[in-house]
């Protein structure tokens, strides 16, 4: 299954919604101020375009990915720019350079993609398993197409089904997305009872 | 690059081949994938895949372009087109990096496998490599010029290093 009717999408991005709403509370709780979220996009695009719907394949990112393994295998990324990383950590109370940055970094992935998934498992009834994080800082097309790899074996179509957190009163917003396998995609519409 | 180049920019299982002196093929932001320059020196033509992939064997899709096997003899026809003899290609492999560093359980450990099996399909089709820019952890972009037949790799944030010809 490589195409997706608008229903289908719909249903996704509402699983996105509601998995996105979930991530911020956490983050919010972990920050201690109020964040904002994005309305998600769920977006079924040719491999090739995926990169340029993320951004700008040579921007320097910090990517930090969480893999999903159970009942379906997808893999969760989030998206920093220099300066959304740094006041993150800042607001953590780590310094921006100090070397705990990316573990801090890492434990917001952490923190976010868990709960974002859990929300997901809770909602489909699919046992899902988050991986501990990873992170990397390098061109967003070497993290996302790294990212791609992962999960396009069986299509030719990139499902990313995205959002974005926003820390209020804070120049810091940050892209989130799960992008499944394709397979995957097969069994969250089973689940929501919207497979062909 | 000179502002008159035209540059094609190829993407994720995408390939490109040209002899048209002044253009320009660049995969940006390799990370996992492996961008595999080909370059005919005598005939003056060039070809980039943007490989994502090893073997076609393992998934499905209809893009040849998206895995290592199918991808090298397809850029390989490509420009035999363009009148590229195949005992005259060489190769330049650029990027099979792991960007993140999980277990080799997972699927994401790919770009080691990926540069196997492009090496592996370019030694069946008696193409030797003579230049590679590729494992580790730093994403990489691939430039492959027509007029100078020169293949360039650039880290990010790092400058544009030489591989293979002389780019100007």
């Amino acid at each position: 299954m490589t195409n997706y009717t608008e229903m289908q999408l719909d249903a996704l991005r509402e699983l996105a919604n509601i998995g996105s709403g979930t991530a911020a509370t956490s983050l919010s709780a972990m920050l201690g101020r109020p964040v904002d979220i994005s309305v998600p996009s769920a977006r079924a695009l040719p491999l090739a375009e995926a990169v340029e719907a993320v951004g700008d394949a040579e921007a320097e990112v910090t990517g930090v990915v969480l893999p999903v393994f159970g009942s379906i295998d997808a893999i969760v990324l989030l998206v920093f720019s220099p300066e959304s990383a740094a006041t993150l950590v800042r607001l953590l109370g780590v310094d921006p350079d100090d070397e705990l940055a990316a573990s801090a970094l890492c434990e917001i992935g952490n923190i976010v993609g868990c709960s974002y998934i859990g929300a997901f498992a809770a909602m489909t009834g699919l046992a899902l398993e988050p991986s501990p994080p990873s992170l990397a800082t390098d061109m967003l097309g070497a993290i996302v197409t790294s990212v791609l790899a992962g999960a396009a074996l069986e299509t030719d179509v990139a499902l990313l089904l995205d959002s974005a957190l926003t820390v209020e009163g804070e120049e810091c917003s940050f892209g989130f997305m799960l992008v499944p396998t394709a397979d995957g995609v097969h069994e969250l519409l089973t689940c929501l009872g919207m497979a062909e | 690059m000179t502002l008159t180049a035209r540059v094609t920019m190829v993407r994720i299982g995408e390939q490109a081949a040209t002899s048209t002196e002044g253009d320009v093929l660049s995969s940006v932001g390799l990370g996992s994938c492996i961008g595999l320059a080909l370059v005919d020196d005598k005939r003056g033509v060039i070809g980039l895949a943007h490989i994502l992939l090893p073997d076609s064997r393992d998934g499905a899709g209809s893009a040849v372009g998206k895995f290592a096997d199918t991808a090298v003899p397809a850029l390989i026809a490509r420009m035999v087109r363009l009148g590229a003899v195949k005992r005259g290609v060489e190769a330049v492999l650029v990027g099979g990096a792991q960007m993140f560093s999980f277990g080799s359980k997972t699927s994401l450990d790919i770009g080691a496998r990926n540069e196997e099996a492009t090496r592996s399909a370019l030694k069946g089709q008696g193409i030797p490599v003579r230049a590679a820019a590729t494992a580790g952890s730093k994403g990489r972009t691939i430039t492959v010029y027509a007029s100078e037949r020169a293949v360039t790799a650039k880290e990010a944030g790092g400058s544009e290093l030489s591989l293979f010809g002389k780019a100007a």
